[in-house]
Order: structure tokens, then sequence, then C-alpha cells
């Protein structure tokens, strides 16, 4: 290891502060915080520069490393999430440890926010502490563990299949687990896609096929995840199979002499014979891509008479008898009741509002919007409109929004074909009766669009579009230790910078167990993960941030508070040592949240990157800079 | 803004997934807030031990507002482990006779202009009406 990358010689700190065009210098006099810099322990050098990420920028950090005259890092700019990256990438060019760097974010957090002497002292301030981090700064390399070239994906929906086949395509091996006999999760209830109006089944039929085709993948039925553990690159699984039971039987009863890869209307693609007796696989991969999908709220009994009245039903269940009626009549039959009218209901378990709305017995409430109801309502409507041209369709809605390329056209067509649109506040929704003058049920709704008269509509059927909740997934929560958020769908790194990530290394979100989407989107973030997961696990060996616990043996008296603490199973675990039981960390598990740091009264833990020492240097600097102004004040 | 605030640094444990590109956002929305306030990236504010909480306090920090993810921390577990740490901390606090208005636990998404500036004016005046950090023991 050269001088450069071993941390062994004096810190030779080079700050070089960053003008951004006018945005920092606007309001930040620049020539002050170099100046200031220029005067603070262990700095060698200290520059300006109107754009730090331009070439010219990164040259100069790159000239002074390469003349020896600098050691650290310190960047006073924008961001750290926009250029931390680039600045590590011209250290590394330069041949130094990139990660003897620091990062101030004096633009954001600074000359946006602040004007006048106070933006220019809080940037000096603020390099100051960068500075002060600097100086205890240790080179660190990246955690390179062996990988598994092969991945698992749970779930075999939408998400589920196309991160399989995606995967397959970078030339990995891929266990596809799914909990049923069958492929094709909730798209295998629906008749036609939107915006396409493509056939679920011809969709389902052509994924199941480059799904059930492919040499590299292999397909587990009727299988749940039994055991988990293991870290990126080396994943141990052991799944359980079952004989089909209950539902799934039921199910099975409906192939009659389908063959494997036969799709099945409303009951999804035949993947093959199902076990006949319990067994259990075991897997090692080195991903694991989690595609468990989304459940229909089911509404209570009650529910706008759900349940009480037979002319009540939710919108899958009216996809489903729709997909049964060849259109023959001017009337929707269901039952063998005609149905002159039907009124849809929106916002069913969807962005359902404390106090107004009845929490589920677990008292959760459905607050988030499951963005796709409207543009199924709409679809269903415009279909009954073309197919049953002397039913009258009511549309009764909160909000409507048909997001996304071609989806508004469902709007309009909707509006063109006669489909009546009554707007309800949430705390005046529709109120469902049974009987009225010539129709099964009478619904009561104050319309908005009509200054809140109340319309009385003679409906034969009530459609209640029913929103996207998350699968119980507890299991999988339990053994695999995985986020959740508010609304109870898996959680996600950040939402932009990581969509598809989980904090834990090597494990991916796709589709719907993440957040309600549609089909399209589905198969966007499938593609995601497959991609996230393939770049990992393609070269054969994991390469990962060094942001991790260190535990310096001589500390460490093995109480074990750390393991307990340890918010990842088998990150820390304890060793035998010739002075005794002491803690030792597995690079690969874990995550790096430092929570073992804050409890080992030793002080025998660190953070590498995010250490006690350097936040203590950080405040230091950052005391010391505002005492100084104060003192100037 | 008080100058009394203005002397005594805030600082914000800001989390590098939710607050600290909240506080950006706050930035790129071009919001004025008070500048004695340094916002610090952690990967969770849990990783702090009580000490460090008292040793700022100790050294003239005046108040010191954690943003964390709250619930929607990536990391499951951490804010359970914190929200604990945090009563053990005011109970310290008060020993050494700190208000404990001086460290406040909040949750700041990543979008949440609104309560970031909201928690930084509040830090202010708390500080504007204490002083010094320690001032309050004397006074009692």
């Amino acid at each position: 290891m050269s001088k450069l990358n071993s941390g062994q010689e004096a810190p030779k700190i080079g700050v070089y502060v960053c003008h951004c065009g006018g945005n920092i210098s606007d309001h930040v006099e620049i020539d002050k915080v170099v100046e200031q810099a220029g005067g603070l322990a262990n700095v060698a050098v200290a520059r300006e520069n109107s754009f730090m990420c331009s070439d010219p920028g990164q040259e100069m950090i790159i000239e002074d490393i390469e003349a020896g005259k600098v050691n650290r890092i310190v960047v006073a700019s924008c961001a750290p999430a926009l250029h931390e990256a680039t600045f590590r990438g011209a250290i590394t060019r330069a041949g130094m440890n990139p990660y003897l760097y620091e990062h101030a974010n004096i633009r954001e957090q600074v000359s946006w926010v602040h004007h006048g002497p106070g933006a220019t002292d809080k940037a000096a301030a603020l390099v100051a502490a960068a500075v002060g981090k600097a100086g205890e700064l240790e080179p660190l390399e990246p955690i390179r563990v062996e990988a598994e070239a092969h991945a698992t994906v749970i779930g075999g929906g939408v998400a589920g299949m196309s991160a399989a086949r995606d995967l397959a395509a970078q030339g990995l091996n891929v266990a596809l687990v799914e909990k049923s006999p069958f492929l094709g999760g909730q798209v295998s209830q629906l008749d036609k896609t939107f915006p396409s109006g493509e056939a679920a089944g011809e969709l389902l039929s052509a994924l199941a096929a480059q799904v059930l085709h492919d040499d590299r993948i292999t397909v587990y039925t009727c299988s749940e995840l039994a055991e988990y553990s293991g870290y990126v690159g080396s994943f141990k699984l052991k799944l359980q199979r079952t004989p089909p039971s209950g539902q799934d039987q039921e199910r099975l009863s409906r192939i009659g002499d389908a063959s494997p890869g036969q799709f099945l209307p409303f009951v999804g693609v035949w993947a093959d014979q199902p076990p006949e007796a319990s067994e259990e696989v075991e897997l090692t991969s080195g991903a694991v891509v989690l595609a468990t999908g989304f459940e229909h709220y089911t509404p209570p009994q009650g529910e706008y008479g759900y349940g009480d009245l037979a002319e009540v039903i939710t919108l899958p269940e009216l996809i489903q008898i729709m997909a049964g009626e060849t259109g023959g009549g001017e009337q929707l039959v269901v039952n063998g009741k005609t149905v002159n009218s039907l009124a849809l209901i929106h916002c069913v378990g969807s962005r359902q509002i404390p106090g107004i709305h009845q929490p589920a017995p677990g008292g959760t409430l459905n607050e988030h919007c499951s963005r796709v109801c409207c543009t199924a309502s709409l679809q269903a409507a415009c279909e009954l409109r073309e197919k049953f041209p002397e039913t009258s369709v009511f549309e009764l809605y909160r909000d409507i929004r048909t997001y996304g390329r071609g989806q508004e056209d469902y709007y309009l067509n909707a509006g063109r074909a006669g489909v009546v649109f009554a707007r309800f506040a949430p705390e005046a929704p529709p109120r469902i009766e049974a009987g009225g003058e010539d129709s099964a049920l009478t619904v009561t709704v104050p319309d908005q669009l009509l200054a809140g008269e109340e319309l009385a509509l003679g409906v034969d059927l009530v459609v209640l579009a029913v929103g996207m909740e998350p699968r119980d997934n507890q299991g999988l929560v339990d053994k695999m230790k995985l986020p959740v958020g508010a609304d109870r769908f898996l959680l996600e790194v950040h939402p932009k910078l990581r969509p598809v990530e989980l904090p834990a290394a090597g494990i991916y979100l796709a589709g719907t167990c993440q957040a309600p989407m549609d089909t399209s989107e589905v198969a966007n973030a499938a593609g995601a993960a497959a991609a996230k997961a393939g770049a990992i696990l393609s070269a054969g060996q994991v390469e990962l941030d060094p942001f991790v616990a260190q535990i310096d043996q001589a500390k460490c008296v093995g109480s074990g508070a750390c393991v307990e603490a340890c918010l990842s199973d088998g990150a820390i675990e304890m060793i035998d040592t010739p002075d005794g039981k002491r803690a030792q960390v597995n690079p690969a598990l874990c995550m790096g949240c430092g929570v073992c740091v804050a409890v080992c009264e030793q002080d025998a833990i660190e953070l590498n990157g995010w250490t006690l020492g350097q936040y203590e240097a950080m405040v230091d600097a950052i005391v010391a800079q505002t005492a100084g102004q104060g003192a100037k004040a | 803004m008080d100058a009394c605030a203005q002397k005594h640094p805030i600082l914000i444990l800001a989390t590098e997934d939710c607050s600290y590109p909240g506080a950006n956002s706050v930035g790129q929305a071009h919001q004025n807030y008070p500048d004695n306030t340094y916002i610090i990236r952690t990967p969770t504010p849990a990783l702090f031990p009580e000490k460090f909480y008292l040793d700022c306090f100790d050294k003239g920090v005046g108040g010191i507002i954690i943003m964390s993810c709250g619930v929607e921390c990536p990391y499951e577990g951490a804010y359970p482990a914190l929200a604990k740490r945090l009563d053990r901390i005011y109970v310290l606090m008060k020993e050494k006779g700190l208000d404990i208005r001086r460290l406040r636990l909040t949750a700041i998404c990543t979008v949440c202009n609104r309560a970031f500036l909201k928690e930084v004016n509040q830090m202010n005046e708390v500080i504007a009406e204490l002083g010094a950090p320690g001032s309050e023991a004397k006074a009692a």
C-alpha cells in the first residue's frame, strides 16, 4: 500500500471551495472562506474554482495529490448526493484512497438559505467541520465477498416473472418461488390491461413461456421461504414445498386437461405438477428479489352495503362477470338479473381518513391512494357502455386521477360514452339502500359538482373500486428483518436515490409489495431490481461500501452488548479468543447503522467512515468557529 | 432572530436517507432559516451514545435536533432504540440542570420542508429563552 493510501502520513488537507457559478459565490464570500480554511490546523492548501465538478476543478485536486501536497481532501460545494462520487472518483484517479475525503455542503445548506455575513460565517464553519473530520479519516477498502451467480425471486406474478427473466438474461441462475400452484399473481384476475387493452392472459402466457422455457430459471410453486440466513453474495435459503390445499386445491380442480404453461382465466398460468408430499429445497443465492405483490381491499360487511346486499360487488368481481359476458344483449346481466344502470364508487379502501373511515380490526387505515383504481373503473365503464349500451353507468368519485400515458383517454372516452359523473366528499359518501322505484338499489349522494345537491340514483348494481393494500408478509418480514413503511408496504432505502434497494445489501424490491403500481410500473420496477441484482452478481464478487462496524479487539471485554443491540442477525458474533469471548463483525451482514457503537461502554466499536471521533472533531470545529465569529461580532 | 440564540449553535443530526436530503430540499426551495444551524449527516442517530449529547452541551452547543427517519427508518429497530436512549439522556440532562427542550427528536422526510423550518425556528426560540447551555442550572 502506498503512503497515499496508508493513512500513516500526517494529515495534509487540501480544501477546495466551489463558486458553483454564482450559486454559492453570490451569497458567500469565497475568498474569506478560503482564507479561513488556509489557517486551520492540518490544512496544506486552500483553493477555489468556479466549478469544482468541472474537469479543471477536478484536475486541481489531482495535481495537488500527485505533487504530494495533500493526502486528505475536502470539497465545499453542493449537496454530497450530487458530487461526492465525482470527487471520490477524481481522488481515485490520482492514486489516493477515495475515502480520505469529506464533503462540505455550502450550497443547499448555506448559500440557498442564508444571505449576508452569516452565510460566509456558516460556510467557513462547515468547512472547518469537514477539515476536522478529514483529519480523523482513515483509508478504507471496499468489502469484497464472493458472489453466487444465482438469484432467488420470491413471488410469481408479473414482477417476479419479469425479474426472473431479466436476471436469467444476464447469465444468472434463478429460483422463482411462488406460494400457489400458479404463476401470474393478481394480473391473472384481470381480463384486459390498460392502457393497451391487451388481454391479461396473453401477457401472462408470453411472460410465463419465457420463464418456463428458460433453462436458467427453476420455478418452485407451492413453496414458501422457511429459513433464511447469510448475506449478499451468499444467502442460504430453505424453501418448504407443500401439496396444495384449500383454495389452491379448488383452483387446481379447474385445470381440466390443460397442460403446464397454459393460462386459465382468473386462475393463472399452471406451472407444473404440484408436489405430492412436503419437501424442502435448499438454495444458495447471491441476491434476493422480493416480488410478493398486493391484496385487494376487502370491504367489511356493511361498507356501502357490501356483504348485506347481493347487488353490491367489487370491481374485481365485476371484471370477472364481464369477461364471461359476450355482449350479445343490450344490457348487462348479473346473476340472471338485468342491470339497467349501475354505479361505480371510487376510493373504497383507499385514501381513508382517520375519524371518517373505520379502521381495520388491527387499527390500520389505508391512507394511501391506490393509484390504479380510477383508470380501472373508467376502463370498466367504457367497456360496459360499449358492450351494453342500454346499461347506464354512474361514476361516483372523490377525485379522479388517470395518470400515465394513454390513460386520460379513458376519462375522456367515458364522458363521450355517456357515463355520468358525480363527486362526493369523504365525509358525505354515497348511501346505499335496498329497493327503488324501478331498481334494486337506491344510491343517495350529495353531488359537489351540483353545489351539494343530493342525487337519488336508482341502480341495479353498485360496484366498489377497491384499493390495493399490502399483502400479509409478516413471516418474511420477521425472517428477513425487512423494513416496513407506515403504510405497511415494504420500504425501500430512498424513494428516489435507491428506489428498489433495502438497507441489507443484496435484497431488492420489485412491484406492488413496495407500493401500489400499475402493470407497466411493476415491469419497470422488476427490471430495475433485476439490473441492480445482476450488476452485483455478474462479477462473481460483490464490492460493498466499507461503512461497517469495526471492533477494536484490544478494547473489547466481551460484554455482548453489541450483539444484543445489533439489528442484523449474525452481523456481530462472539468468538473465542485467548483473552476470552470477544465480539467480531461480519462485514457482509453489517448494515452500517451504528446502533452497536452507542451501547459499547468500552468504546471498542466504531463505524468506519462515521466514527465518534470524527463527529467530535466536527462539533469541536463548529463550536470553535462560531465562538470566534461571536468574538469578532 | 434573537442575537443571543445566534451565539449558540444548533446541531442537527440528520439521517442521510431522509432528513439530510430533506434539509437540501429546503435549500432547493430557497426557504430561509436561522444560520446558527449546523447539519451533520449520519446513517442513523442511533449510533450516538448518551455521552456524545452531554459533551456537545458542555462544549457550548445550544440545542440539538435529531432529525430521524422516524417510523420510516430503513434500519428496522433503530428508531425504537434511539427513542429509548433519548429517555435516558433526558434523565441525565435533568441531573446536570439542562433544560430538556434543548434536545429534540423529530422525524423529517426528504420533502418535509415545513416541518424542518418549524423545528429549527422552535429550537431557536428555546435557545433565545434559555441562553447558554447550563445557564438554566445557574439561574435555578
